[in-house]
């Protein structure tokens, strides 16, 4: 009897030994950054193994940026969270107290590794002529764009056209919310991401423009036929900032908080940086940004808490249930 | 064009004409220049037609072209509205809870599985007819209830069942089964609570599939139910099943109410081994042979016996008399195995019980009593379909219009219960028989699934016992019972 349970300790033992080295980590993420992660995961990866002697595996999940945070408060055991705005990482802070609620002074850069903007990606030749914000109320003009209920880069095209229309009118804020009226009565259908979005527009061919972000649109460039589509920078947009960071509770239930806090980290690193801007994001690194600079035109970036006095205010105005969206937008 | 060229030839014809008559005539070269000047002009003016009809078609087809892409637009909306409105009700359904209701019982489940629930039952509505019983049996035909029990059961996070069952066939409602299992994996599984002690075969039978209205003499020594903690599983594919566990003890086959509550700080400990060595071979005349043993030990300090063994009509033909208590170990062994082929079933337990007593009133005495018994059952299922211990399902259920008849099976069993002759000097009571022999046949249709109705004869006949006629007493004569049963069982 004595003899069993010696072997079965020890095959325990050995079976702990043999699984130690080996880490899983959950990746919930917004919907454009499947190619991003892709390829950062698997440098990540490199990186680790190199320092570590231990293998990781980054699982991925991508959807609109808020059924994700929604997703991670209902339970999915999210590592780590790499969202399209604050707001949707400061609900699961706030809904869940899976992570703190100072969550965003832990990395640089307020937690944002990398930046992008939101553009606009036109058929060839730009048969409508679209320019600017205010071409895309013209009558007979097709506007694809996600739902901001849902999607992150939605609401960063939102109150992108809605800033413009601001300093257009001179802050005029019905003047505004008259402009965003007209330009979602030109919207015909709303995805729930920015990569539904993208397969409306590019894919199913519907729509004169899609407002997409900056990545999406180099990426549906380089996917669909730099033939087909053309991309047009206004002069001013939005800094869209997506932030990152580690899911402090399920980390620690899952014994894996010191590579996550890692994963993210490397995000700022060199190669992080380089990965990001490969992909069309604009990175923190100045050196890399200048690198890859023509990849990204200047333009005026205007941001959320320039203008509408941070995501807080902004959510509850304009995207809360009964909010402005809700009040200028009809199902068509 | 075609109007140019027509104008032109018609034209060309006429000068060709004219000229073939100016030379006929000799008409000056000023005539031909200007007849050329004319015709220039009419080119022109054909010209001038051609494009003010351009003019007036290209709006209409400008029109029909936008309007074609308008309603392609429309239709790729629609489409894609169409697509995404799947997606999303895809979605919706990954966490609509689900409901099912079907053979097996209702069932509902939440969308993650993370919560199951499901509500099944057995009602079994009996009648026990004695004959040629002498007066012996008077008052006993009866209908009756036999069971009527809600089954719930169900599993949370995937990994921990439970199960509560209670009975409202008797005179009251009994709590006959409400446990817990944890199942790790087939192959390890614990389970806590009242449940059905892992010794006899017959025993452990579901209720809604044993071969008769009654379980045969050989499962009067095995417990019934115990309340306690088993560890348990299936092992290579069921190739080989095992169970052990601890428990409060209980007296040889006490049904509910009878409590099972500990009397003594003495645990039994209960166990089986099952080997269904084929089951998955190839030999497929092999694939139903299992065989094993069942067994139990505790020792007793006081803890009352059994009320009394009974025969397949449920007189209690043998009893202690009173102030004869478990004194001491108390260890049971039952051997036990079935095989099933097609329609062939045979099924066979042998058990020993044996109990140290100990008589608590004048005279005072103790002994170490073993009792034993043994059954044979087999069946035919005359339909063809296969029988097997859960029952035989028909291929054809029941059903008058579409000239379904269900299952029939013809089922024949011979027991026999032999007690210790050391019970009959102190411990028994008058009329205790030292044997009963039962056999029985029976004929069972099951018309589908879940709806079963039985008949059967059996005859139990005794050795020693007896009595006085006056008293009533079983064994005074044989016992011949005819049953019936109408069961749903979901």
């Amino acid at each position: 009897m004595k003899n069993m349970i010696s072997v079965v300790v020890v095959a325990l033992l050995l079976a702990g030994v043999a699984r130690a080295g080996q880490v899983v980590l959950l990746n919930v993420s917004y919907d454009p950054t499947r190619e991003l992660y892709q390829e950062y995961n698997a440098a990540f990866a490199k990186y680790w193994k190199a320092k570590t002697g231990d293998d990781v595996t980054i699982n991925q999940s991508h959807g609109g940026s808020g059924k994700q945070a929604q997703a991670v408060i209902n339970g999915l055991e999210a590592d780590v969270v790499t969202l399209a705005l604050s707001y949707d990482i400061d609900m699961i802070a706030q809904q869940s107290k899976l992570l703190p609620v100072n969550w965003q002074s832990r990395l640089p850069d307020n937690s944002t590794p990398y930046t992008s903007t939101i553009v606009f990606l036109v058929r060839k030749g730009n048969p409508k002529g679209i320019k600017n914000w205010d071409d895309l109320v013209n009558p007979g003009v097709s506007v694809i764009v996600p739902n901001p209920k849902t999607s992150g880069g939605a609401r960063w095209a939102y109150l992108a056209a809605y800033a413009y229309a601001l300093e257009t009118y001179g802050h005029d804020d019905a003047k505004a919310r008259a402009f965003i009226a007209r330009l979602y009565k030109n919207v015909p259908i709303l995805d729930s991401g920015a990569r539904g979005s993208t397969i409306t527009f590019a894919q199913r061919g519907i729509g004169d423009v899609l407002l997409a972000w900056e990545n999406e649109a180099r990426l549906a460039q380089k996917e669909f036929s730099a033939d087909n589509f053309e991309i047009v920078t206004p002069p001013l947009s939005i800094l869209a900032e997506p932030p990152v960071a580690w899911v402090d509770k399920n980390t620690e239930r899952h014994g894996t908080t010191e590579v996550a806090k890692a994963y993210l980290e490397y995000l700022y690193s060199d190669e992080g940086q380089e990965i990001a801007a490969r992909n069309f994001y604009r990175p923190r690194n100045p050196a890399i940004a200048a690198k890859y600079a023509a990849n990204f035109p200047k333009l005026k970036l205007v941001t959320v808490d320039s203008e509408f006095g941070g995501w807080a205010k902004a959510q509850k105005t304009h995207f809360a249930d009964g909010g402005v969206f809700d009040q200028i937008y009809r199902p068509q | 064009m075609n109007l140019k060229l027509w104008l032109l030839t018609g034209i060309a014809g006429t000068q060709f004409g004219s000229a073939a008559l100016a030379q006929q005539t000799n008409a000056p070269a000023e005539d031909i220049q200007a007849l050329k000047q004319e015709v220039q002009a009419l080119e022109q003016k054909v010209d001038a037609l051609e494009r003010q009809q351009a003019a007036q078609n290209s709006p209409t087809q400008n029109q029909q072209s936008a309007q074609v892409r308008e309603l392609d637009q429309k239709v790729r909306i629609l489409e894609r509205q169409r697509e995404l409105d799947q997606q999303a009700a895809a979605e919706a359904a990954k966490t609509q809870p689900k409901i099912t209701l079907d053979a097996n019982g209702f069932s509902f489940s939440s969308a993650n599985s993370n919560f199951i629930a499901s509500l099944h039952g057995i009602i079994q509505v009996d009648s026990r007819t004695f004959l040629a019983d002498g007066g012996g049996t008077a008052g006993k035909d009866t209908f009756l209830l036999r069971r009527a029990r809600p089954i719930f059961t169900g599993t949370v996070f995937h990994d921990y069942d439970f199960n509560f069952t209670p009975d409202f066939g008797g005179s009251g409602v009994v709590v006959y089964d409400a446990y817990l299992n944890y199942h790790y994996s087939p192959a390890f599984q614990l389970e806590g609570g009242r449940f059905k002690s892992p010794v006899g075969l017959e025993a452990l039978q579901v209720d809604s599939w044993i071969s008769f209205n009654e379980r045969s003499l050989v499962t009067d020594l095995v417990p019934n139910r115990d309340a306690g903690f088993e560890l348990h599983g299936d092992l290579f594919s069921s190739a080989i099943s095992y169970a052990a566990g601890i428990f409060n003890g209980a007296p040889d086959y006490i049904t509910p109410p009878a409590s099972t509550q500990a009397v003594d700080d003495d645990k039994a400990f209960e166990g089986r081994l099952f080997f269904q060595p084929l089951n998955t071979s190839d030999m497929g005349f092999l694939q139903g042979l299992g065989f094993g043993v069942g067994g139990s030990y505790e020792v007793d300090s006081g803890a009352d016996l059994t009320s009394g063994y009974k025969t397949d009509g449920q007189q209690v033909f043998y009893s202690y008399t009173n102030g004869v208590v478990a004194s001491g170990s108390h260890w049971r062994l039952s051997p036990q195995g079935y095989y099933y082929y097609g329609p062939f079933s045979v099924m066979g337990e042998y058990a020993i019980s044996d109990q140290e007593v100990t008589r608590t009133t004048a005279p005072v005495a103790s002994a170490n009593l073993r009792n034993s018994a043994w059954e044979a059952t087999v069946g035919w299922v005359l339909t063809g379909e296969d029988a097997s211990y859960n029952g035989v399902t028909p291929l054809h259920p029941f059903d008058l219009h579409n000239r379904g008849w269900g299952a029939w099976q013809i089922v024949a069993r011979y027991a026999d219960l032999y007690i210790d002759d050391a019970n009959f000097s102190r411990f028994a009571t008058a009329g205790s028989a030292s044997e009963a022999k039962a056999w029985s046949v029976g004929l069972n249709w099951y018309l589908n699934r879940d709806f079963r109705v039985d008949t059967s004869f059996s005859r139990t006949t005794f050795n020693g016992g007896g009595g006085a006629i006056g008293n009533g007493p079983v064994t005074a004569q044989p016992e011949n019972v005819i049953f019936t049963r109408v069961q749903l069982a979901f």
